[in-house]
């Protein structure tokens, strides 16, 4: 079985095109990202901006919840207003998007780059090579990560720039797990025929990583990573429940969450819309993860005749 | 068995310089953090004079490396100290004294620690119930509306903060409906019953954080094994689905499943600070975080290497059964 | 979750865990409605009370604790020889005998304080309560291993700056005396007028010293008062008191004492408590929180239902949040930028971040709205509702920045709704309509108390609070605004650093007064003059409401501390 080679791009994607699921995933998430990319652009058709206070829109004497239905919904405040400020909500939502996808995503970079190359040497290198990475990743691991997060973010000046902070603290700190996944997964590589088989033609360590391993770890990477960006947003905003997240007045959806679930009776929609947003890119995060994964997959072609749900996938 | 033999060696001074290395770094990260620790201990008004008293009755002043040296002469040889009217003695392995409240950390650990355990276990069984569970049942009906659903809930589960999840479902499910009373921690000693129907939330909290990861590892695994030649072999003999499903397919899912359980079991015996935060239960997470504002060290330093010690024994114990599941791996 | 302690936290932690206030006024209709919801409102009693609250009683060791006016819980269990008067409102503000037969006798020149005690006290064990118990819970006060109180017995008692506690030193405070079993005597280095009102503190109890097991005693302190400890687990988180039989309410005319048992859990999140007392069933329907507010949030339910509306407690704490300047670091050097700033100010952003007007009141004075502290209303720099731009664009550009200006304000990145983001961002935003560029530096609690306290160390412009160590003018001013008191190493919390020899000179004339109404006026004045340096932006002065169970009968709030008072509530 080879693995993809130059051909494999095109391959890659001829396969993906046949998933219409993952295609609308990855509409859904290119349109989050544009959205983000966009926010001046949208707040400023919208006529708001994230950070202006609107005290007249609330109602001071009952703890400051929005005056008007759902939340103060208007011509001029699409989504609604903040509860105690009466900031625009869709102006904080889509800035939010910003500092939230960022982060995640910076940070999930970070602890796959680290998790790939220390999973993989791990499994690759020598007894001691071995035994030292998987010690160091055990210490990593065995650090409680809110702990540790609170800690360094307590440490680093104020004046350091704060989503590109936590994003590196997530990203450092976390890599632990990945790393772990990786190893198992090379583990189990190694002892199959066709890598074994390279083993025995002689091939280097790295080209064996390269060319055979890679492309089989893929898709549990894959796979993991796709678990890690809504993750990571949802730590961020246990991080801004902790005090220690992205700063006000920039907004994050893990702040909004943090600061609205108290929110939940007395004004429903200031929760549900950063909530429906996460959910929203996890699911498609996660589907479009999946379709990736089968599509990078070099086995998944054979998948595709002997699985169990082969007549449905047939279709698709 | 002396491969076992060996094994167990290399694990045991493993762990041991893991925690080693722990210990080292918390001692260092938290000297450097901010925080007057003698002010935060002696009180808001407290003049010069007594917050230097105050320093010098913890040892503050002294080098880091002098203070982390006491700090291993306690755990070998353990350590007395004074209560103002007597001398008390901490035996060995003594992690020290709060700086906060004067109490043993052991003590406090060994208070704290049983109702970490009943959360994160409880919790366990749930997420694996749950994420596996799923995992299986979105694997055999891959593309049809179940497996929609089942990734729905478990996204939902991951999408959102556990302090939202917990809230809500106490508001839901102990304030408008009242089926169950708010948690409140009952020793499993005491009343187990109460004890499981008081955890009841927030094992399903915590476990439906974690039951997604589970539930893509091994829906990903079975395709991947599903996918392999011996299962189309077996598939070709005539083996039957639920069989492949169940015994063959299940079984190359096992061993990333234990691998991943063990990890975050580890973890979660300190990482679930939300969620004893919010349902207020006195766990080690709870007891952390706290510790952490106030600087306390040695309560840090000991729950922390309590929660790597939980981690390091659980990656061993995860080796050996990742060995046992998957017999084309060999104990290193 | 519980938050960091941090210093002026923990000053505030302290004192909000023992009030409530409400003016007679503001709280009448609440206590009417629900006298009337619970049909017999007569208390009786019998029963017990459950106490839902979010920070252990971590300190539960008099020597230890920092209370206003001995406490809440601890107050059930510690005696002292004054004690606060257990009233609604303004009645609540005054200060009564406990232990004492009255609230103390001074000399000519109140520097000399003699107190004798009432006959018949005892401890939980049946042993006599002798005036050397006091002194000597006094004393280990300042050993260095039960630090954690207030600082005025040492800044004041005769030779005690550098007593370390009668662990290290035996022979005691001299500044003491104890003549026979029943009196005691107290020498101070200079007058103070307030002496009664200090000795409700905790540091006040009788500590037999058989008994003293150093810092293991607060695992069961004696009892004086009505409850003695019968559990205490995990260093405070659940306490379970029962009565303490050898306790009589002849002798103490203020603990009503209902409830047979009182149960305290804490480690609760705060919006659990809310929940908890709001449905209300079970153990829960006999509950009262001594340390949870409503937030906004929850405000915002509780309004919507008649039912909750009539179970919620409305009360005023001696309390002041507002913004301090640092007059040595450019441009807050130039007073017209203090008072520009002052001029620029949006109460009512600033309130509505704080909660709403229902859980905050627009302040432009330092010291609290309040009699017994001698308010005296006053609005130097009128601001307005909404802020008087451009009043603070003509002062700026007099004080030379016609283009406006940038500057940093500090804050914390608590989540107390107090010195947090959200306060500083609702200022920043207020502030840019005055051309002045607000840049926000967020610091981690410890962090921000450890920076604001040291005069190295403080920032230009930031926010602080300060909360009454008992209701008066005096511990509310001098600390904050005494040149003496400043504190070049170690904390410091006249962050003015304000040092003008005729309001030193006015703080002494006021504390030589031991007509406790007459001081009050004066600190009034003093309040104004102070004001006038613009040294200060006072926001907003905290309304504590709290929620308590349906059976909950007796809900006294006084001024002094502002929440309900645990000795006077009953569940039957």
């Amino acid at each position: 079985m080879s693995a993809p080679g130059a051909s494999g791009a095109r391959q890659f994607w001829r396969r993906l095109r046949t998933q219409r699921a993952a295609l609308v995933a990855a509409v859904v998430v290119a349109l989050l990202v544009l959205v983000a990319l966009a926010a001046p652009l949208l707040t400023a058709i919208e006529g708001q901006d994230p950070t202006t206070y609107h005290p007249s829109l609330v109602d001071s004497a009952r703890g400051g919840v929005p005056i008007g239905s759902f939340g103060g919904v208007s011509a001029d405040h699409w989504l609604g207003v903040e509860p105690q400020t009466g900031r625009d909500l869709f102006a904080r939502l889509v800035y939010g998007a910003r500092v939230s996808l960022g982060v995640a995503l910076a940070a999930t970079v970070v602890q796959v780059a680290i998790g790939v190359v220390v999973g993989v040497a791990a499994a690759l290198g020598s007894r001691w090579v071995d035994q030292l990475l998987s010690r160091f990743t055990d210490v990593i691991v065995a650090m409680p990560l809110m702990i540790m997060a609170l800690a360094l973010l307590a440490i680093v000046p104020s004046s350091f720039p704060r989503p590109v902070l936590v994003a590196l603290v997530i990203g450092l700190i976390a890599w632990g797990s990945i790393a772990k996944i990786v190893r198992a997964q090379t583990l189990t590589l190694k002892g199959l025929d066709y890598v074994a088989a390279a083993r025995l033609s002689g091939w280097r360590t790295w080209r064996i990583a390269v060319r055979e391993l890679l492309p089989g770890l893929a898709a549990p990477v894959i796979t993991y990573a796709a678990l890690l960006i809504p993750q990571n947003i949802t730590v961020e905003a246990a991080l801004s429940f902790l005090g220690v997240g992205v700063k006000p007045p920039t907004p994050s959806w893990g702040q909004m969450l943090t600061a609205a679930d108290v929110w939940y009776q007395a004004a429903p929609q200031y929760l549900l819309l950063p909530a429906g947003a996460l959910f929203v890119t996890v699911l498609a995060l996660t589907v479009l993860g999946d379709g990736v994964r089968t599509a990078l997959d070099p086995r998944a072609a054979s998948r595709l005749r002997v699985g169990t749900g082969r007549k449905r996938e047939a279709k698709a | 068995m002396s491969g076992f033999g060996g094994f167990a060696l290399r694990r045991t001074v493993g762990a041991v310089v893991t925690l080693f290395a722990i210990s080292v770094i918390v001692y260092v990260v938290f000297y450097v953090t901010p925080g007057n620790v003698a002010q935060i201990t002696c009180g808001p008004r407290c003049s010069p004079a007594q917050v230097q008293q105050v320093a010098e009755q913890l040892h503050l002043n002294d080098p880091l490396y002098t203070q982390y040296w006491h700090f291993l002469q306690g755990l070998v040889v353990g350590q007395d100290y004074s209560t103002g009217t007597s001398v008390e003695h901490c035996s060995a392995p003594c992690l020290g004294l709060s700086y906060q409240s004067d109490q043993q950390v052991t003590a406090l650990i060994l208070a704290k620690l049983p109702v970490s355990l009943s959360l994160v276990f409880g919790a366990m069984v749930l997420w694996l119930i749950l994420g596996v569970g799923t995992g299986v049942l979105s694997a055999w009906r891959r593309g049809r509306l179940t497996e929609r659903l089942l990734t729905g809930v478990t996204l939902a589960g991951v999408a959102t903060p556990v302090f939202v999840i917990g809230l809500v479902l106490m508001i839901v499910v102990c304030g408008q409906f009242q089926l169950l009373p708010f948690p409140q921690y009952v020793a499993f000693t005491d009343d187990p019953e109460q004890w499981a129907w008081n955890l009841l939330l927030p094992w399903l909290s915590l476990a439906l954080i974690e039951a997604a990861a589970f539930a893509r590892l091994t829906r990903a695994a079975m395709l991947e094994t599903l996918a392999e030649d011996h299962i189309r072999t077996f598939r070709a003999y005539g083996v039957g689905e639920r069989s492949v499903i169940g015994r063959h397919a299940l079984r190359g899912a096992l061993a990333p499943v234990i691998a991943l359980n063990a990890n975050n079991f580890g973890s979660a015996v300190g990482g679930a600070v939300l969620t004893e935060t919010l349902f207020g239960l006195p766990g080690i997470g709870q007891e952390l975080v706290h510790a952490v504002n106030v600087v306390d060290l040695p309560v840090v330093v000991g729950m922390v290497l309590v929660i790597g010690f939980f981690v390091v024994v659980a990656n061993v114990v995860a080796d050996v059964l990742y060995a046992v599941a998957d017999r084309r791996v060999v104990l290193a | 979750m519980r938050q960091p302690s941090v210093i002026a936290r923990r000053v505030a932690a302290a004192s909000v865990s023992l009030v409530v206030a409400a003016g007679a006024a503001a709280c009448g209709p609440e206590d009417n409605d629900a006298k009337a919801a619970g049909g017999d409102s007569t208390p009786h009693k019998g029963g017990t009370l459950t106490v839902l609250n979010s920070n252990p009683q971590e300190d539960f060791d008099p020597a230890r604790l920092y209370t206003s006016g001995g406490g809440n819980v601890p107050s059930l269990v510690f005696r002292t020889l004054t004690t606060r008067n257990r009233e609604n409102g303004e009645a609540g503000a005054e200060v009564v005998p406990d232990l004492a037969t009255d609230t103390g006798r001074p000399n000519k020149d109140a520097t000399v304080w003699t107190y004798t005690l009432k006959e018949g006290l005892k401890y939980e064990d049946g042993t006599k309560i002798t005036s050397a118990d006091i002194k000597y819970g006094i004393e280990r006060s300042f050993a260095p291993e039960l630090s954690g109180g207030a600082p005025y017995l040492r800044d004041w008692l005769v030779g005690a700056a550098d007593y370390q506690g009668p662990y290290k030193d035996k022979k005691g405070l001299s500044a003491i005396e104890t003549p026979d079993e029943r009196t005691i005597v107290f020498h101070l280095n200079k007058p103070e007028g307030e002496f009664p009102y200090l000795a409700t503190q905790t540091q006040f109890t009788p500590v037999p010293k058989s008994k003293d097991t150093g810092t293991k005693y607060e695992e069961h302190p004696v009892s004086s008062g009505p409850y003695k400890v019968v559990s205490n687990e995990n260093d405070g988180e659940r306490l379970v008191l029962e009565r303490n039989t050898y306790w009589s309410a002849s002798t103490d005319a203020e603990r009503k004492a209902y409830p047979d048992k009182v149960d305290v859990r804490s480690g609760l999140d705060s919006s659990v408590i809310n929940q908890r007392l709001s449905s209300s069933q079970g153990a829960d329907a006999a509950a009262v929180t001594t340390d949870t507010n409503l937030g906004p949030a929850e405000l915002a339910k509780v309004t919507g239902d008649k039912d909750l509306a009539a179970r919620v407690g409305t009360g005023h704490f001696g309390y002041t949040n507002y913004i301090a300047f640092n007059p040595t670091i450019k441009p807050f050097d130039n007073a017209k930028v203090r008072q520009a700033i002052s001029y620029a100010i949006d109460r009512s952003s600033v309130i509505n971040a704080a909660g709403g007007s229902a859980l905050a009141e627009p302040a432009t004075t330092f010291l609290p709205n309040q009699k017994s502290f001698g308010y005296e209303p006053y609005d130097l720099f009128p601001a307005g509702k909404a802020g008087n731009a451009a009043k603070a664009k003509e002062l700026l550009a007099q004080a030379g920045y016609k283009n406006g200006l940038t500057v940093t304000l500090t804050h914390s990145n608590a989540k107390d709704f107090e010195t947090s983001p959200e306060i500083a961002t609702a200022i920043q935003d207020a502030l840019k309509k005055a051309g002045i560029t607000v840049k926000l530096q967020g610091l981690e609690e410890n962090d921000y108390s450890d920076k604001i306290h040291n005069v190295k160390t403080e920032p230009g412009f930031f926010l602080a609070h300060w909360g009454a160590d008992w209701p008066s003018g005096g511990p509310f001013l001098a600390p904050i605004f005494d040149g003496r008191q400043i504190v070049k190493d170690g904390a410091n919390f006249n962050t003015g650093l304000l040092d003008d020899k005729s309001v030193n000179a006015e703080i002494d004339a006021i504390n030589k007064l031991t007509d406790l109404d007459a001081a009050a006026e004066r600190w009034g004045a003093l309040d104004k003059k102070i004001g006038e340096q613009a040294l200060t932006v006072p926001l907003f002065h905290p309304v504590y409401k709290r929620l308590y169970g349906k059976d909950i009968k007796n809900v006294v709030i006084s001024d002094w501390t502002g929440v309900l008072d645990i000795s006077q509530v009953a569940v039957k």
